[in-house]
């Protein structure tokens, strides 16, 4: 599952898969900026198939939280 | 086409990015929006692609369209751009509209749409002002549950009404407009359904509305447009046969064991051949591609009850146990058309993967075993062969390319030189200026001829209307007749005039009657033409594209000088004081009315 989470990130924010670490936010990573959160949120249920509620996305803000969310869903 | 289903937005991310298109023309884009739309960029990106082009994709700030539209900057439309998406939701347009519709009173609901009307005209003068782009202009959705419920639909003033008049109001709008057309937003949320198009999360959080589903059938949906406009659409279907047009193998279950009839299981391809006829009658060539033994398949053509595809609608057929590529191949150049606008259909996956993998420019549908209820949306839903303008022409377009055979058989039959096989046809042509009446099928060849086509400009019904009202320019066209038929509207030119010379903007003939002297005449006209308003030269070009190679040298073959070039574009020259390029003796009669 981190393996796809971590590829997913990769694509959706134009980064290489080594530059995606549990510590990756909007901090540390320029290109995740709101729009680009919002096209992460929706490939992450697309490709996992689940949905998140409105308030875990605006919560999933770093790599750690996303996969703790993942997980409470599958 | 279909397969943009198959991707994750990851995976698009993934193609687009590794996809070299430096080759590829670019077609910029510039959306003007009144909410979060940008995660449709992807799809845009790999449509573009496969219609041969490179996205440039740049999107207005949000809710500024009017003040885009309007603003003298032109960093955000210039010159450059060639499209132009406008997606202006009611719900920030006019919130009283849609959220708050039960506090409007009929006076109210008036001010409203006169509001959005107003808005509507304003923003579509200032695109104009600045730009002849294509403005593909998405409407205003209908209320999924209205106001007032139930009693909603039994007054045409209630909120479903109001919302209609306004889309009918924007499609008279864009109708006037010159290169500007309407979206149909709820056609595309009636496909996904609305519990799928929208996503109320990202509404509230973001101004975002529509889910990647809604998103990606709306880029398809401006897809159909934009490839009726650049000439990308397709012209020719090839069928398979067993298991596609009917159920079963007639080389097994023989003639009245297929399944083809107005009952379930035969009722599908039933539907199916209803679907193939449908793009028979838009002008689409239908083709035979099958593994058969040839009488088997005639049998059926010929003498099945229930069969409504006929000899008569068949252009071609490769029926025999030859590979299905290169049957492809000889169906393309035996009609004389480019393997990139056929449509190859199979209900077996080895021939379309075949097909695939060696003819990559042929469009393949796969039918999937067990479904062949779907096949008829399958095809339907494809808008492949969708096109912007209808002609009498393509009624006849089929009987058309049959002729066509009948004369190549006599062609090869000919024992004698080709001039004197071209006297034997006894060939008419007619020449005139275009008329209103002629518009659709004018506007119609430049949008679909590619190979005898010196400059390749598309244009539209409108385009062609301005340039026939135009005192600086003149539309012609040309008719071809002899001993097999009629072949109708077959050449065009668009010639503009300036102080002292001629331009030919376009020049071109249809792929049937290549080779055949009828340019030479056309050109020989535009010369006369110039010669009669006392201008001195008349100037041409040739512009590259994938398929135009064989015209390169036409303008020198006629006595033109090159005047300059680089790698896209050849200028040419004549002075209308030199001898022109003599006209064919071959023709039968030759009627040159606009001289």
């Amino acid at each position: 599952m981190e393996e796809k989470l971590t590829k997913i990130m990769a694509q959706i924010l134009s980064v290489s898969e080594s530059q995606i670490t549990p510590n990756s936010s909007p901090d540390n990573l320029p290109t995740w900026d709101s729009l680009q959160h919002m096209n992460l949120v929706l490939a992450i249920e697309q490709s996992f198939n689940i949905s998140f509620d409105d308030e875990e996305v605006i919560q999933m803000l770093n790599y750690e939280i996303i996969i703790e969310t993942i997980k409470g869903k599958i | 086409m279909n397969s943009i289903n198959n991707y994750t937005l990851g995976e698009l991310q993934d193609y687009i990015k590794n996809y070299d298109v430096c080759n590829y023309p670019s077609l910029n884009t510039v959306i003007l929006r009144n909410i979060t739309v940008e995660a449709i960029t992807p799809y845009l990106q790999y449509l573009t692609i496969q219609m041969g082009f490179q996205a440039e994709i740049v999107f207005g700030d949000y809710d500024n369209v009017l003040q885009d539209a309007l603003s003298s900057d032109d960093r955000l439309i210039n010159n450059s751009t060639d499209c132009i998406m406008v997606f202006t939701r009611l719900e920030t347009l006019s919130p009283r509209l849609t959220n708050s519709f039960t506090e409007l009173d009929e006076k109210g609901i008036e001010e409203e749409k006169d509001l959005v009307k107003n808005y509507i005209v304003s923003t579509l003068q200032g695109i104009r002002n600045k730009t002849n782009a294509i403005v593909n202009w998405h409407g205003f959705e209908l209320p999924v549950y209205p106001a007032y419920g139930v009693a909603d639909y039994t007054n045409s003033n209630m909120q479903t009404g109001a919302i209609n008049e306004l889309n009918n109001f924007l499609k008279e709008q864009l109708r006037d407009f010159k290169n500007s057309f309407f979206i149909d937003i709820n056609a595309s949320r009636a496909i996904v359904g609305s519990k799928n198009f929208y996503d109320n999360r990202y509404w509230h959080i973001g101004k975002a509305p529509y889910t990647l589903e809604a998103l990606k059938e709306i880029s398809i949906d401006n897809f159909k447009l934009f490839r009726a406009l650049k000439g990308k659409n397709k012209k020719c279907l090839v069928l398979d046969c067993d298991n596609t047009l009917w159920g079963g193998i007639v080389g097994e279950d023989g003639l009245v064991g297929i399944k083809l009839g107005p009952n379930y299981p035969g009722s599908a391809f039933l539907a199916f051949q209803q679907e193939i006829l449908s793009l028979f009658n838009r002008g689409i060539i239908i083709a035979l591609c099958s593994k058969n033994n040839e009488s088997d398949v005639l049998e059926v053509l010929d003498n099945h009850p229930h069969m409504l595809i006929k000899r008569k609608h068949i252009s071609i057929s490769m029926i025999n146990w030859e590979d299905k590529a290169s049957n492809i191949e000889k169906i393309a150049s035996e009609l004389n058309i480019g393997i990139d606008s056929i449509v190859f259909i199979d209900d077996n996956e080895f021939e379309t993967n075949l097909v695939k993998k060696m003819l990559p420019l042929v469009e393949t549908i796969h039918l999937p075993k067990g479904k062949s209820a779907n096949y008829k949306d399958i095809l339907a839903s494809s808008g492949l062969f969708d096109s912007l303008t209808f002609s009498d022409e393509d009624k006849k377009r089929s009987e058309l390319y049959k002729t066509e055979f009948a004369r190549k058989k006599s062609k090869n039959e000919f024992s004698g030189n080709i001039e004197s096989y071209y006297k034997s046809l006894n060939m008419l042509a007619y020449i005139d200026k275009a008329s209103a009446k002629v518009i659709p099928r004018v506007a119609q060849l430049t949008q679909k001829t590619n190979q005898f086509n010196l400059t390749t400009k598309r244009y539209t019904e409108s385009d062609i209307e301005g340039f026939i009202l135009s005192e600086k320019s003149d539309v012609l066209f040309a008719e071809l007749e002899d001993r097999f038929g009629n072949m109708g509207i077959v050449g065009v030119t668009i010639i503009h005039y300036f102080e002292d010379y001629a331009e030919i903007d376009t020049f071109l003939i249809s792929c049937r009657v290549i080779g055949r002297g009828l340019e030479k005449v056309i050109l020989n006209t535009c010369i006369q033409l110039a010669k009669k308003r006392n201008l001195l030269r008349v100037r041409g070009a040739y512009i590259k594209t994938a398929k135009n190679s064989q015209v390169i040298d036409f303008y020198t073959k006629n006595k033109f000088v090159i005047e300059e070039q680089d790698e896209q574009k050849v200028k040419f020259i004549f002075e209308t004081k030199n001898k022109i390029s003599p006209v064919p003796s071959y023709f039968k009669k030759i009627n040159v009315k606009c001289l």
